[in-house]
């Protein structure tokens, strides 16, 4: 078993991340207070949603441009239909996961009935959704968010927001899907090789529909997250989801053709970049640097990718 | 002005896609129509010469990236080089004082030369251009923003501002007949010159390109660095029409310009799977999305709904481009 | 058919931006961008369309772009709109498209930021950003006792007020004698995430070493007042700006000491007012009361009031009597009518 460890996607990118953060600690010892690890919890919960709903579509070997555009036009709706139609939360958060299953629906389906690749479809929805949110909300946020989800957006116990709890279920529910479950299975295999899982007797529409409602589930929980953090419906929630969409799961370790990805691996890129994101602060360094180190560091992950694809490709 | 394709079924994708043109122009003459009639101040001069203005500018970010999905790929940095090499552009002509003219050529050279390395990363790494460019539109646009610390480039030269004041006949900008000149040049590359013709045979099929003696990655690189180039073009057009560079210019990491960028050449023909071409598509695309959005604004429902109506758009234009192949299939393998 | 169209059309621009008689004025204005600020400006268009018998409405670009904002002011000329009150998208950019405005004879002015000379803005009606901040940096170094570390958090940085800002803190700092020092300036956070984000990760590194913190910007205040009262900090001093309902209750329950009120409402009224007479006839005096700034030549002041736990539940009280102030004589002092 450590020998699987070692050779796993995730150990190299564990080792990072706890240098990185011992580091840091060591250099400003405010990284370890509470509040500061409350600060941190709290972006990797939303980023680990937004990572984890493009890690689903790379599995199958697709991209999902429009996962940002999901998570702003739930949020908004969220919100909105607390403060305009008054209605109770639990409704509320069942209409922004209809929402986003209707969109997830309309994605997997445009992409396995017309043959069109993923990235366009998604373009085009991308702008769709974006545009209904801005359409809706004529940009202005939605102020009225009922005390109830404020209130969770801000409760924290120590160090831990109360709202971790989420991105936690649903990294589990995802690391069973794609380790114990038929489901999980068929997508990657889907992802390496869709002609032979088409010979497999792999429903392939069946699976990709499923595959982007999830994608868009997924974003749907990272948008509300928002809403409870930001204490306002705001309709920007999503616009800079894109680049860090794809950094996490390709520093996990994705292989952006489909067919492997790593739960685990992404959920430490997300660590790696919100540790980034600190740091720039604690160091006082320029803000504007996170920019310029994520394209970086997706161009440097991809390249260490494909060395090792071809390092394992049989000859 | 008709198209280029090489050995796909000939005449009969020359025919669709010069229906596609017609189809096009006949579209936005409706179009105008209806709006004129809605709104009367849409024909007026100063709508017609602000339309010029943008019209010209969205079809040079069009050809920008037209000229890289010909080759099967993608640019998303369009817009994040298109700023980067404006705000060296204007650097050079406050800053450093240099006159407007070789400013603007150093602009347009670095958005090539950030091209060049989107080919090259492109080809050596052996990834999809997508994940490159979208890598590289965060790594430019950072490393613009850290450079410039996020200050505008507002106090340019006069004589570069004028440049967006240019009207000709009282209403047409002279953005327009630039983005046209520019059209033509391209129309000219992909049509007359072996290197354009190289590359359509690179993005129809790379293989049998390489047998016949093309040096497919060299086609992808050029590709790249005049994508480069015309965004670079397009974000010197821009920042004479507002006045600034500013680093804003085309929204976050540069996304702004991605749905005008491709609307454009979509609309207008050209394949996302590389190897077809259509420069007046393109151009008649990026009108038609032009005079959409002006004309969109105008309405009283328009501006909030702009930005859904180009998305149901351009999902109608891949749905047609889409069907439009599947007949072309049928029509061959019956043939 | 090239001379036949021309002759409509020729007659159509005519007709947009003809003689004025009287109240055929419409008036736009245009924010830079959405922003809670701006609100204000859509009840004072509705207010000064009712009072003056104009037209004046309040209309948003979709982004905070400057492109947006050109698009948006050119697409209402088409409109039929045919005066402006902006707020510039960026200080120098925006004289471009306010110099094609007026090539066609439309009226316009900067509202709440102000474009830089030489421009074709009949004048700037807007806060004294610069004093606001000043003041309010005074204030909270009087509330620290008069030494101790800020930080201060602003606006965009495309903001022309931004820059104004940031100096006129530094200078209140340089006037208290060496006992006060500015140890973190975080810029372009006048929206939500940006600045949850870098507020919050600035309280959780160096929330220890700061003893006040000044806010000069809409969202910043709010976001610092939230944290503030999540921390249940009372330690940290803090002056805000605006009158969001957020701020008000902070400063009413301790965590904040007090905001800079500015004049949006009084802005957008005025604005619609002295446009309307612009297009009457009237033009602007070159001996009128103007204010210099860093920026321009012709700037008006629309007011600002500091705010503390006392006044805050009557604070709207406050900026009425400025504007009813300035209302009073601003024809006389700053136009002459025929």
């Amino acid at each position: 078993m450590l020998k699987g460890i070692w050779g796993s996607d995730w150990f190299g990118l564990f080792v990072v991340a706890l240098v990185a953060g011992t580091g840091l600690a060591l250099f400003q010892p405010a990284f370890l207070s509470p509040f500061n690890l409350y600060v941190l919890l709290i972006s990797f919960s939303l980023w680990a949603l937004v990572a984890m709903a493009q890690m689903v579509i790379i599995a199958i070997g697709q991209m999902n441009l429009s996962v940002g555009a999901i998570g702003g036009l739930v949020a908004i709706s969220f919100a909105g239909s607390m403060e305009v139609w008054g209605l109770p939360v639990p409704a509320a958060i069942l209409l922004g996961l209809a929402i986003a299953a209707l969109c997830g629906l309309l994605n997997g389906v445009m992409t396995h009935v017309t043959g069109i690749s993923a990235f366009v479809i998604t373009l085009a929805t991308l702008s769709i959704f974006k545009g209904l949110n801005i359409g809706i909300t004529e940009a202005q946020p939605f102020y009225g968010v009922p005390d109830v989800v404020k209130a969770f957006g801000n409760a924290r116990f120590e160090g831990l927001p109360h709202m971790l709890i989420v991105p936690v279920v649903a990294i589990i529910l995802i690391w069973l899907l794609f380790n114990r479950m038929v489901l999980g299975r068929q997508m990657l295999a889907l992802g390496a090789n869709r002609h032979a899982a088409e010979l497999s007797g792999i429903r392939v529409g069946r699976v990709v529909v499923i595959a982007h409602v999830i994608s868009a589930l997924l974003a749907a929980m990272a948008g509300m997250l928002a809403v409870a953090r930001l204490q306002l419906g705001q309709p920007t929630i999503g616009d800079d989801w894109l680049i860090l969409s794809f950094a996490a799961p390709v520093i996990g370790g994705a292989v952006l053709a489909g067919g492997h990805i790593s739960v685990i691996g992404t959920c430490l890129g997300v660590v790696i970049v919100t540790l980034i994101n600190n740091a720039l602060v604690l160091l006082g360094i320029d803000p504007f640097f996170v920019q310029l180190f994520l394209g970086g560091l997706i161009l440097i992950a991809v390249g260490l990718n494909r060395w090792r694809e071809r390092r394992l490709a049989p000859a | 002005m008709a198209t280029a394709t090489t050995g796909r079924g000939g005449r009969g994708a020359l025919g669709l896609l010069a229906s596609n043109e017609v189809g096009l122009a006949l579209l936005i003459a409706v179009l105008v129509a209806i709006f004129a009639t809605v709104n009367p101040g849409f024909t007026s001069p100063f709508n017609l010469f602000a339309l010029s203005r943008v019209m010209g500018i969205d079809m040079v970010i069009g050809l920008s990236m037209m000229v890289v999905l010909v080759t099967g790929g993608l640019n998303l940095a369009v817009g994040s080089i298109g700023v980067a090499s404006v705000m060296l552009g204007g650097w050079a002509m406050q800053v450093a004082g240099v006159p407007v003219l070789p400013s603007m050529t150093l602009a347009v050279a670095f958005g090539a030369f950030l091209g060049w390395i989107n080919g090259q990363l492109t080809v050596r790494m052996g990834v999809h251009s997508f994940i490159v460019t979208l890598a590289t539109m965060s790594l430019f646009f950072g490393a613009m923003i850290v450079a410039t610390r996020a200050e505008a480039f507002n106090a340019l030269p006069r004589s570069f501002v004028d440049l967006g004041k240019l009207r000709y006949g009282g209403f047409v900008s002279g953005m327009l007949p630039l983005a046209l000149i520019v059209g033509l040049g391209l129309w000219l590359f992909f049509n007359r010159t072996s290197l354009g013709r190289e590359i359509l045979a690179a993005g129809a099929n790379p293989q049998a390109a390489e047998l016949s003696g093309v040096r497919v990655n060299r086609t992808i690189v050029v590709a790249h660095a005049l994508s480069g180039a015309l965004g670079a073009l397009a974000g010197l057009m821009l920042a004479a029409r507002n006045g600034a560079a500013l680093p804003s210019m085309a929204g976050h990491i540069g996304m702004g310009w991605l749905l005008p960028a491709f609307l454009a050449p979509v609309l207008g023909g050209t394949l996302l799977t590389g190897g077809v071409v259509s420069v007046a598509g393109t151009v008649l695309g990026a009108a038609m999305v032009t005079i959409i959005t002006n004309g969109l604004l105008q309405l009283q429902i328009g501006e909030f709904w702009v930005q859904m109506c180009l998305g149901l758009i351009l999902l109608a234009a891949v749905l047609l481009d889409r069907a439009r192949s599947v007949i072309a299939e049928r029509r061959r393998s019956v043939a | 058919m090239r001379v036949a169209r021309m002759l409509p059309l020729a007659v159509l621009a005519a007709g947009i931006a003809g003689p004025a008689m009287a109240s055929d004025t419409k008036v736009a204005l245009v924010p830079g961008g959405p922003h809670p600020y701006f609100a204000a400006w859509e009840n004072a268009a509705a207010a000064a369309a009712a009072d003056f018998g104009i037209e004046a409405e309040y209309r948003v670009p979709a982004a905070w772009e400057l492109s947006k904002q050109n698009e948006m002011i050119e697409s209402l000329v088409a409109q039929g709109f045919n005066a402006f009150l902006v707020f510039p998208g960026d200080a120098n950019g925006t004289n471009a498209t306010l110099e094609e405005l007026a090539a066609f004879d439309i009226p316009s002015a900067a509202l709440a930021g102000c474009t830089v000379d030489p421009t074709a803005a009949s004048f700037c009606l807007g806060t004294d950003v610069a004093r606001s901040a000043y003041l309010g940096t005074k204030e909270l170094i009087e509330a620290m006792g008069g030494s101790g570390r800020i930080a201060h958090f602003t606006g965009f940085l495309v903001d022309p007020n931004t820059q104004l800002r940031i100096e006129a803190v530094e200078q209140a700092v340089a006037e208290a004698g060496g006992g006060v020092e500015i140890i973190q300036v975080i810029a372009d956070i006048d929206a939500p995430e940006p600045a949850d984000e870098k507020i919050n990760a600035f309280l959780a590194a160096r929330g220890s070493e700061v003893d006040g913190i000044v806010t000069t910007a809409w969202v910043p205040s709010v976001v610092a007042a939230t944290s503030l009262r999540n921390l249940g900090d009372k330690r940290i001093r803090m002056v805000g700006i605006d009158h969001d309902e957020v701020v008000l209750s902070a400063i009413e329950d301790g965590f904040v000491d007090g905001t800079m009120l500015q004049n949006p409402y009084g802005q957008g009224y005025i604005g619609s007012y002295a446009m309307d007479l612009i297009r009457q006839g009237c033009t602007m005096k070159e001996d009128a009361p103007w204010q210099q700034t860093a920026q321009t030549a012709h700037f008006i002041d629309s007011g600002t009031a500091f705010v503390d736990a006392d006044q805050v539940k009557d604070y709207q009280a406050a900026m009425v009597a400025v504007t009813d102030e300035i209302m009073a004589t601003f024809k006389d002092d700053f136009l002459v009518c025929n």
